[in-house]
């Protein structure tokens, strides 16, 4: 009776792992043992209560995961419930129409299709004229955006190594006399038994400066899609300090979905995950929530902030000022990129531009890989006091 | 209901004068009893870093502390020669015949090696309770280098061999969430998360730890910071403020709030130029929220 007892527990705690696996949580064997154990070290197989608690404490690995916990773990049971009256399904059964059921959106991949796809023109094209009525050929998703990817690394490493610049409590060797490094001389004269022959010298390592990368993707950015889709995964993969998000009338974090070596898995990833392409245009309240829920964590005196948008803007002015001043003040730079900014002759008319200038550290044009090189020049390094500056 | 053992490490946390509610309790309770890291995080000034303090305080054992900061590095965390008095002792020892192979074990010898925390915790006669303090000060590196100790207990000194941990310490993590933690690092540990506290809670801190208040001036204190709270502030105070203002309001010998004793007072709890002209903009009207007269009527 109790062997029995036992394997049903153990079951149903496996069933229930698989079930927080659906929906995203990180879950794996260990944490099933573990919830077991948990479970059995606290004798709360007869405690409701302490049951789901004991649950909750060893299996959510985040703030997040804990609010979302609750639900997951009312559901699970409920659906177990029914499905033990029912006698007619299995627990792993029960889970798997449960994770069918809950995945009510459909994925948004067509979505994002849409969105890199609707323009068949080239660069240049495109910043001629833009021309809604260009045929559109079905591509593999894979295929196109690739191009010009090579170029937009090599772009970014650049300034990854000027952004390389901030010293940092860690040493490195150097050769040049300076600071005495007592640990390497030592161990380069052990061999000739402790006399100081050969000296070492280190100097401080340098640091690098954050990155928090904030694109639209509204409709009006549709023209740039794959270039600014390029741009973020070219930031992401060759930068290690980046956060990445996208906003048109949310802000959404998408570094995750991004931190992949191949380009398709991260396109993928970012259909799938991501819901609003092509979406209205609320910049001042997409960075307003990104300054509540990330700016305290993430905006410090060694981060650049690049944001990427038109300017075309059709939320509130004063959020958007409050919201930029407020980044300005609590980042090392603000960066602004614009594509339209590169047609000879741009001037920033737009209400949602014209606000947000005096905020701004840096406002080029960019909307190709060439733009993105000049743009990048003007990153400059004011000597000793090691923060980033900008030639004018 | 609720576990009997849970409840006594409940009590004798108590004892020490940290107030928990059932979930703290029963994670720390927990990462006991499976010798998993407890992974703290919240708000400033909550008490994420006051649970381990009061553990080693209820286990009777050693608290070894390691403060992570930026460019925290293995040398730091771990252990170091000291090279200078190796060098100084090889000087010493010229003349004194002794082979090549004793003077290096000469200079390999404990004498000579300065433990660092984590050295320090894993050969502790009893198992300490082990703070890493503030990890996510510290960078990558050292998140997944911190890893490799964490599961396996054990650290590799070359001249030495490998040291195994004689007693597995109890391992707390606090994080103020500067930067994301790796999934890795969330998953070797318990996760627990530990918010500003209730109305009740904060009261009941109060009066244990400044007990020369009286109740109706902590009940002001305590609705006054959850009122506090609820407003936009840049740095939110967290319990470390209400105590301070309330020792400091005990030592005042004040009886109760009032618009002049807030007013000139409020720099303890609040620590931001911009907080503090907000708050008092609107002091009138928390005050009215709180239920306290203010002196000019």
């Amino acid at each position: 009776m109790p062997i029995s007892r036992q394997t049903s527990l153990a079951a149903n705690i496996v069933g229930f792992c698989r079930h927080l696996r659906q929906h995203q949580f990180t879950i794996g064997p260990g944490e099933a043992s573990d919830a077991l154990n948990g479970i059995l070290v606290l004798e709360a197989v007869n405690d409701p209560y302490l049951f789901r608690e004991a649950l909750k404490a060893v299996l959510t690995k985040s703030q997040k995961e804990r609010r979302r916990f609750d639900e997951l773990y009312a559901n699970y049971w409920k659906e177990l419930s029914k499905a033990v009256d029912s006698k007619t399904k299995d627990v792993a059964e029960t889970s798997n129409t449960k994770g069918k059921s809950s995945r009510k959106r459909p994925p948004s991949l067509t979505e994002l299709k849409q969105w890199l796809f609707g323009n068949k023109n080239t660069e240049q094209a495109e910043m001629a004229v833009y021309s809604p009525g260009a045929a559109l050929g079905q591509k593999d998703l894979s295929g196109i955006p690739r191009k010009g990817l090579e170029e937009i690394i090599q772009a970014i490493y650049e300034i990854a190594r000027v952004l390389a610049t901030k010293n940092n409590r860690r040493y490195r060797p150097s050769k040049t006399p300076g600071a005495f490094d007592v640990r390497n001389t030592l161990r380069r004269n052990m061999r000739s038994g402790g006399e100081i022959i050969h000296l070492s010298f280190r100097k401080p390592q340098q640091k690098k400066l954050n990155i928090v990368l904030l694109c639209d993707v509204s409709r009006s950015m549709d023209l740039y899609s794959r270039f600014l889709i390029q741009l973020m995964f070219g930031f992401q993969s060759t930068y290690r300090n980046i956060e990445t998000f996208v906003f048109s009338t949310t802000i959404q974090r998408v570094t995750r979905q991004l931190a992949t070596n191949e380009f398709d898995t991260a396109l993928t990833q970012l259909s799938d995950e991501v819901n609003q392409w092509s979406g209205g245009t609320r910049i001042g309240e997409s960075l307003n929530g990104f300054v509540n829920d990330y700016g305290k964590r993430m905006l410090t005196q060694r981060t650049v902030v690049v944001i990427l948008s038109d300017g075309m803007d059709n939320g509130d002015t004063d959020i958007l000022k409050e919201s930029l001043a407020t980044i300005n003040r609590k980042s090392a730079c603000l960066i602004w990129l614009n594509p339209l900014a590169g047609k000879p002759g741009y001037k920033p008319k737009v209400k949602g531009m014209k606000a947000a200038l005096p905020y701004i550290d840096l406002f080029a044009g960019v909307h190709n890989t060439r733009t993105l090189q000049r743009a990048l020049k003007r990153f400059k390094i004011k000597g000793k006091q090691k923060r980033l500056t900008l030639s004018p | 209901m609720e576990n009997s053992e849970v409840r006594k490490l409940r009590e004798s946390l108590r004892k020490q004068g940290y107030i928990v509610d059932a979930s703290i309790s029963l994670s720390v309770f927990l990462s006991m009893k499976l010798s998993k890291p407890l992974l703290v995080e919240g708000p400033a000034g909550v008490g994420k870093t006051e649970i381990a303090k009061v553990m080693a305080a209820a286990l009777d054992t050693d608290l070894i502390r390691l403060q992570c900061y930026e460019g925290l590095d293995a040398a730091h965390a771990l252990y170091e020669w000291n090279y200078q008095r190796q060098l100084l002792h090889l000087k010493m020892e010229e003349q004194s015949g002794k082979s090549l192979a004793e003077k290096e074990k000469d200079i390999f010898s404990d004498a000579f090696l300065l433990k660092r925390p984590l050295l320090q915790a894993i050969t502790h006669h009893k198992s300490p309770v082990l703070l890493i303090d503030e990890i996510d000060r510290a960078d990558e590196e050292f998140e997944s280098f911190l890893l490799e100790v964490l599961s396996d207990w054990q650290i590799t000194i070359p001249e030495r061999g490998t040291i195994n941990a004689s007693h597995i310490p109890h391992v707390i993590v606090t994080s103020n969430r500067v930067r994301e933690l790796s999934e890795a690092l969330r998953r070797r540990c318990l996760y627990l998360w530990i918010d500003y506290p209730e109305f009740e809670k904060e009261l009941e801190i109060i009066m244990s730890k400044v007990p020369a208040i009286n109740q109706q001036l902590g009940d002001q204190i305590c609705r006054f910071m959850q009122e506090l709270r609820q407003l936009k502030l840049d740095k939110t105070p967290g319990i470390a403020e209400t105590l301070d203002w309330a020792t400091a309001l005990a030592e005042l010998h004040i009886e109760h709030l009032d618009k002049t004793v807030v007013e000139s007072t409020l720099g303890i709890v609040l620590k931001d130029w911009q907080d503090l002209r907000q708050v008092q903009d609107s002091l009138s009207e928390l005050f009215e929220r709180v239920g306290v007269k203010s002196k000019m009527d």
